[in-house]
């Protein structure tokens, strides 16, 4: 084998080597995101209360994350996704509140809650009785409606802690606090959700 | 005393337990054209790493490459054609600042014409030959 034969060798298995880098790197990407992507739309969802909204906030937070972040260590990504996905809810928010000024200043407000059906689009997979599903249905608008009316910081500690299941750490890290506030945040959302919900779910 | 205190931690437990068993009911439920939709986004997204992988090892080394160039060019100048210091005096960095300005640079495209020039000034005043 020639010296340039050599060399080639070398760099063609280089590439190989980046390549299946490459390729296992965007596997593990899409493993994490298909796990992720269905409870961050409807954690998305009950914050912006639009479901179509809901799914532009949640794509873009997965674009941004693949863009900037998908070389940082696997472990990282999920506070990582839901800081950008929170941003973008907090965004959104302060996009409604500009929109609804001016909606106002032209005699057309609107109130956010317009055609939000949670009912809508939830056919019910467990064959549950229409009653059953009904129950099911009310209980969980009135945890929406409960978790809507909480303060932004406390709504957003209590979702990721109990509907993401990110520990103390990982939620400061999503919300950019320390771990002090996730911890004083997610206790007052639960003392008010007590508070709200007790008495309906007895 | 802690009997209030353990009945109210039972219920924060209980509310937490109800509120994520019914929020996995609802992503349980969603329907098939979200679903579709997500799977959608996430592939643009993935998409992105395409597009984000790293660009040619070698072009890393172009603006490097140029700055030697023009220093090279910057030396070869000063030195003169002969080996000769072609101009007097120490070498500042104002200088090389001044030869990697656009202006100058085009100064060195037309190097032969300010060889001629000076060859045919060193000439009039008799100081060739």
């Amino acid at each position: 084998m020639t010296a340039h034969t050599a060399d080639f060798a070398v760099s063609c298995s280089r590439e190989h080597s980046t390549g299946t880098k490459t390729l296992q790197g965007e596997r593990q990407l899409n493993q994490f995101l298909a796990e992720v992507e269905r409870r961050a739309l409807r954690m998305a969802e009950i914050a912006v209360r639009d479901r179509d909204d809901a799914l532009d906030l949640v794509q873009d937070a997965m674009i941004k994350l693949a863009r900037n972040y998908a070389a940082r260590p696997s472990t990282e990504w999920a506070p990582l996704f839901f800081r950008i996905l929170q941003n973008g809810i907090r965004d959104w928010h302060r996009r409604q509140k500009v929109r609804n000024r001016v909606m106002v200043w032209f005699g057309r407000a609107t109130s956010g809650d317009d055609d939000y059906d949670v009912t809508s689009n939830l056919p019910d997979p467990a064959g549950r009785t229409p009653d059953e599903q009904l129950q099911t249905n009310e209980a969980m608008q009135q945890l929406e409606l409960a978790i809507q009316n909480l303060p932004n910081r406390q709504r957003e500690a209590f979702m990721l802690r109990t509907f993401q299941g990110l520990d103390v750490a990982a939620t400061a890290t999503a919300m950019g606090c320390s771990d002090g506030s996730v911890k004083t945040h997610y206790s007052r959302a639960i003392h008010s959700l007590r508070d709200t919900l007790g008495e309906h779910w007895q | 005393m802690n009997e209030p205190m353990d009945a109210k931690q039972k219920e924060n437990e209980r509310i937490v337990e109800k509120a994520k068993a019914l929020f996995d009911d609802s992503v349980d439920s969603l329907d098939a054209a979200t679903l579709s939709r997500l799977n959608q986004g996430r592939h643009r997204a993935l998409a992105e790493l395409q597009r984000a992988s790293p660009v040619n090892p070698w072009l890393r080394w172009v603006p490097a490459t140029g700055i030697a160039a023009a220093a090279l060019l910057a030396v070869m100048v000063m030195r003169g054609p002969d080996g000769v210091d072609a101009i007097d005096g120490p070498v500042t960095a104002s200088d090389f600042e001044m030869l990697l300005e656009e202006d100058s640079l085009d100064m060195l495209e037309e190097l032969e014409f300010y060889f001629w020039l000076e060859a045919s000034d060193l000439e009039a005043n008799g100081n060739v030959g």
